[in-house]
């Protein structure tokens, strides 16, 4: 009988415990709330305070094009190299730029574009950065998001360097697939060691 | 002996209470507009596949088995089910911007093709999710093409 209710005594305390818990997690994520509106509106007066210093700031320094580009490019370099943990790191690298991105400087139809092209650009970027040890899944992901970077390319420009955009017959299964790279030669993401050359530059991006 | 005798007890009372911590049901009992179903033309055995080996943790509706009553197996599978619909949620698909819609097409394929999908400790419990080749290339095939026409669209 003792046992019993000794028995209750722990469960009513872990019930106890868990409801405790659960207040505390609805209470943090409100300070979070405050936190981060605080802080947003924080960086919004000293940006409004350094636009009206420098009038030389350019849309580049707000919309980091190049930035996203070159973390595209490592990415890429990777996969050429068949390393697949450099190219994890260049997923979360690009996941990284994605989530300070400020859109501010954006026209409407840009920023649709964008919201378009980085939804999608970032799951792709995401799960190539929790895939270090599958090469192959990394480079189903690429497919995709090189599809993605070609249309930021086409809206945003090519942040200064000139571009190739590539395309590898043999590439996803035989049906083909492209990519960007900064190089002229073929350095094929998609089967690395095994065929570095196949593909030929279909368009330079200037 | 006493003491392994009050062990137990305790463990078993534990386990008795612990079951009256049930987390919410993943059974939303309607369909969206934005369901799967109603966004594209899904041919009725793609279907059928999907609904006996996705469902139950890619929509708003989980077939539940009889162990889901039992704690703790309830809360593992809370689980997966969460993370199953963050990552694809059928019923949701139509919320999806056109470019994910695509990219989700694709990835449902070749998650088939890897056999990274469905999970193995699902397949265990559920004999219908254990794809044959047939239904594999079947879903693989739709999929595929589906996604190719959207993308010629836009």
């Amino acid at each position: 009988m003792k046992n019993i209710i000794i028995g209750f005594a722990i469960a009513a305390t872990t019930l106890a415990a868990c409801n405790n818990s659960n207040n505390d997690t609805a209470n943090a994520k409100q300070t979070d709330i405050k936190n981060d509106t605080a802080l947003a509106t924080q960086q919004q007066v000293t940006k409004d305070t350094a636009g009206t210093q420098s009038t030389t700031a350019t849309s580049e320094a707000t919309f980091p094009v190049k930035e996203i580009i070159t973390g595209y490019l490592q990415l890429k370099n990777a996969l050429a190299k068949d390393n697949g943990q450099d190219a994890a790191s260049a997923g979360n690298a690009i996941v990284a730029t994605l989530a300070k991105v400020d859109m501010k400087g954006l026209s409407d139809v840009q920023m649709k574009s964008y919201m378009n092209i980085a939804d999608d650009l970032k799951e792709h970027a995401e799960h190539i950065g929790a895939n270090a040890g599958k090469i192959e899944h990394q480079r189903e992901h690429f497919i995709m998001l090189s599809k993605d970077m070609a249309d930021f390319v086409k809206t945003f420009g090519n942040g200064g360097q000139t571009l190739y955009k590539d395309f590898c017959p043999m590439a996803n299964d035989g049906k083909g697939a492209t990519w960007i790279s900064e190089v002229k030669e073929i350095k094929n993401p998609y089967l690395g060691s095994k065929m570095p050359v196949c593909g030929s530059v279909k368009e330079t991006i200037k | 002996m006493h003491r392994i005798k009050k062990i137990l007890l305790a463990l078993l009372i534990i386990f008795i209470v612990i079951q009256f911590i049930q987390p919410v049901r993943n059974k939303s009992g309607q369909v969206l507009s934005t369901d799967f179903g109603k966004v594209y033309a899904v041919p009725g055995n793609v279907q059928a596949v999907l609904q006996n080996a996705c469902y139950d943790c890619h929509s708003n509706n989980t077939m539940y088995p009889w162990y889901a009553n039992i704690q703790p197996m309830a809360w593992v599978m809370a689980r997966h089910i969460k993370n199953g619909k963050d990552n694809l949620n059928f019923s949701d698909f139509g919320s999806y911007t056109g470019r994910r819609q695509i990219s989700k097409l694709k990835g449902i394929a070749n998650q088939v093709k890897d056999d990274e999908m469905p999970i193995s400790s699902y397949k265990l419990m559920h004999k219908n999710a254990n794809l044959t080749t047939e239904e594999k290339s079947l879903i693989m095939d739709w999929m595929n093409k589906t996604a190719d026409s959207l993308s010629t669209e836009n």
